[in-house]
């Protein structure tokens, strides 16, 4: 569970202030997929880099697991990053003169993880991502969405429980941003992963389990997420639809149809 | 991040700049090539000047001369000649019986031989002619290098080694061909009053060994060598009956252990000698060759000294060029000191290609000029360049921890950056 507390953050110093964040408040229960939402500068950047430690806000907490990572020393929440957090990036990051395999073994690297596992979690996670045979490949020679696909792949070959993406579509055309998209939903759906995506694009947010719309740091609404953080239960029919039952489906669908008529 | 993924990251990372990296290593390299030569120049040439001394020179013999008065002020005239001997346009102190005796009470001192050195008007062969020529006695401590026969043990009065410029105008043909046959050599006996026809005699010797015209041996060279007694009886033919005769300029001190040379040379020193041990000769020329070596070095240190530069300047511009890769590294929980060690490690790399491709040029040019040099400055069987692995490690190591801390400053930068910013970097 993500608890943030009260989080604000001023850049600059005296009449240069700038509020990027204004006491931000919520709870993301674990497993679930969020979207921040928001225009350029509005902090929704800003807030990823609080929640993972990556930046330090003047006032609040950023509680996961029970742990205010802010309090931690420099090098704890580098370990803690390295252990249970990851990135992707718009700009995906990855080394063009490296293999892929090479690109993708680096979180693997940082953590520590024992030489003789390595292989297979990296073969595990560009297998998830469909680039197995890249492998050996320069990471220069792929295609733009491949080139994302090897950034999710070193996103999750360490298995990490919270994802971070950073507009993850928006350097990829429609359909090959669907794919990736599914990619990294489909991880969450089977890691039972946090996936906490930064976003403009109002169609991926709605692939989400929740929504936060920041306006200039403060936050507007909250969707998807109740006072307490957890996610509300979905809809009959949604979940139907979701499973694929359309009998069930047809049948909800009436069922509710009559009692709005009643 | 562990070390060992460190150096192997900081490898891959360099592999990918292949230019960069190989030309700041060759800029190490020319420090690394200067200095491997230097050194191996410097081992080669204490080696040499080792077999020099060891072909020259007897460990338990200590040369020893009386020490020059030092004085300011007019002396009285001695009719005895006080123990000094007049001749080269001025007047030297001797060494004496006396002396000599005194010299042999001295402890650790085996035996005491004058210095004969028997001066000879010529030397010849039958039905050749008359060739001037200087004598030395035989040693048989000092290693000969011998063109042709040997001696074994001692000289036997009668006995002469040749040298091998005179093989030729001796008529022998080869030096092989010389051993064996008979030389004459020719003295003048000196006489206290004036003789129209001075009294002269001639010495005859069967060739035992011809001594080889190498660059080791120049106490023999040019110098025909007879045992110690023949030299005694040609010294006396000569000198008795003169008053220069039992005074000698040079004794040679024989003592019993070498490692209590220097300290009867100090006992010597004592008495009133100037004396000189194989160390004090070696020490002279090996003074000689670390002046050289070392302003050699100095040159190999200020070729590492702008490579220096080089390296942070490389390093400097990788971070700059890498700051959203360094960015991404800390995102992902790489820590600064991780960062920063990355970063050393590849000054390292830098550091160790340099020396290995400068060190094995070095060895490489070394060994294919090394016969070369010894032809071109007559050095027998000794190679100039000698290179001791140990040496080249030394070389490299260093080398590495220079660059280690050439990247210092870079890997600071890098391990200091902010990851939110450094991601941002177009």
């Amino acid at each position: 569970m993500i608890e943030i507390k009260g989080i604000t953050k001023t850049y600059g110093k005296k009449q240069n202030a700038f509020l990027a964040l204004d006491n931000v408040n919520f709870t993301i229960p674990d497993g679930t997929t969020v979207a921040i939402i928001g225009k350029s500068g509005s902090g929704k950047s800003t807030l990823m880099h609080a929640m993972s430690g990556l930046d330090r806000p003047e006032i609040g907490e950023v509680v996961i697991d029970g742990e205010n990572i802010l309090t931690l020393k420099q090098r704890k929440i580098d370990a803690f990053r390295a252990s249970k957090m990851s990135f992707i990036f718009q700009s995906f990051f990855i080394q063009p003169n490296e293999t892929c395999y090479d690109n993708v073994v680096l979180p693997l690297e940082i953590a520590e993880v024992p030489r003789g596992q390595r292989r297979a979690k990296v073969e595990a996670a560009l297998a998830a991502v469909e680039l197995t045979d890249k492998i050996r490949s320069k990471a220069a020679n792929l295609s733009g969405g491949q080139k994302q696909r090897l950034a999710i792949a070193r996103a999750i070959v360490n298995e990490p429980k919270i994802l971070f993406a950073d507009e993850p579509t928006g350097n990829l055309d429609s359909t090959t941003g669907g794919i990736v998209e599914d990619f990294l939903f489909n991880y969450a759906k089977v890691n039972s992963a946090t996936l906490i995506v930064v976003t403009h694009d109002p169609e991926l947010a709605d692939k989400c389990d929740a929504q936060i719309v920041i306006v200039d740091g403060k936050v507007q609404s909250i969707t998807g997420l109740d006072a307490k953080g957890e996610t509300p239960e979905k809809p009959e029919e949604e979940k139907l639809l979701e499973e694929g039952d359309v009998e069930e489906l047809l049948e909800a669908t009436n069922e509710r149809t009559d009692e709005e008529n009643v | 991040m562990k070390i060992s993924d460190s150096i192997r990251r900081a490898g891959r990372s360099l592999r990918q700049a292949k230019a960069r990296t190989l030309l700041t290593s060759l800029a190490i390299g020319v420090g690394a090539f200067t200095i491997t030569l230097s050194l191996a120049g410097g081992q080669g040439g204490r080696e040499y000047t080792d077999a020099i001394v060891k072909a020259n020179t007897d460990v338990n013999e200590v040369a020893v001369t009386k020490k020059m008065p030092v004085s300011t002020s007019i002396q009285e005239y001695s009719a005895d000649g006080g123990g000094t001997t007049d001749g080269f346009g001025g007047s030297f102190p001797t060494i004496t019986n006396a002396d000599i005796e005194g010299m042999l009470k001295i402890d650790g001192v085996e035996s005491v031989t004058p210095n004969y050195a028997p001066a000879v008007n010529y030397v010849t062969a039958e039905g050749q002619k008359k060739y001037v020529a200087t004598i030395s006695e035989f040693s048989p401590s000092v290693t000969l290098d011998y063109a042709a026969g040997s001696v074994k043990g001692d000289l036997k009065s009668g006995e002469i080694v040749l040298t091998e410029d005179y093989v030729d105008v001796l008529g022998f043909g080869s030096a092989e061909n010389a051993i064996g046959k008979k030389v004459e050599v020719n003295t003048t006996k000196l006489s206290t009053s004036y003789a129209p026809v001075p009294e002269t005699k001639d010495f005859i010797f069967t060739v035992k060994g011809v001594s080889s015209a190498s660059g080791l041996a120049f106490r023999s060279q040019g110098s025909m060598l007879i045992s110690g007694d023949q030299a005694k009886e040609i010294y006396t033919y000569i000198n008795e009956g003169t008053p220069v005769y039992g005074k000698f300029i040079l004794a040679s001190v024989r003592v019993a252990d070498a490692n209590r040379a220097e300290e009867i040379k100090g006992v010597l020193d004592g008495k009133g000698y100037d004396a000189q041990t194989a160390a004090d000769v070696l020490g002279t020329v090996n003074t000689f060759i670390n002046v050289l070596l070392g302003i050699l070095l100095g040159f190999g240190a200020l070729a590492v000294l702008t490579s220096v530069f080089g390296i942070i300047n490389t390093q400097y511009i990788s971070v700059l060029e890498r700051t959203q890769q360094i960015g991404l590294m800390k995102a992902l929980g790489m820590s600064a000191r991780d960062v920063g060690r990355l970063f050393k490690y590849e000054a390292a790399w830098v550091g160790f290609l340099g020396g290995a491709i400068g060190s094995g040029l070095a060895f490489i040019v070394g060994t294919i000029a090394n016969p070369f040099i010894t032809d071109a400055l007559d050095l027998g069987n000794i190679y100039l360049l000698k290179f001791e692995p140990m040496q080249i490690a030394i070389v490299v190591i260093g080398l590495m921890l220079i660059s280690v801390a050439a990247g210092i400053f870079p890997a600071r930068k890098a391990s200091r950056l902010d990851p939110i910013e450094a991601l941002r970097t177009e």
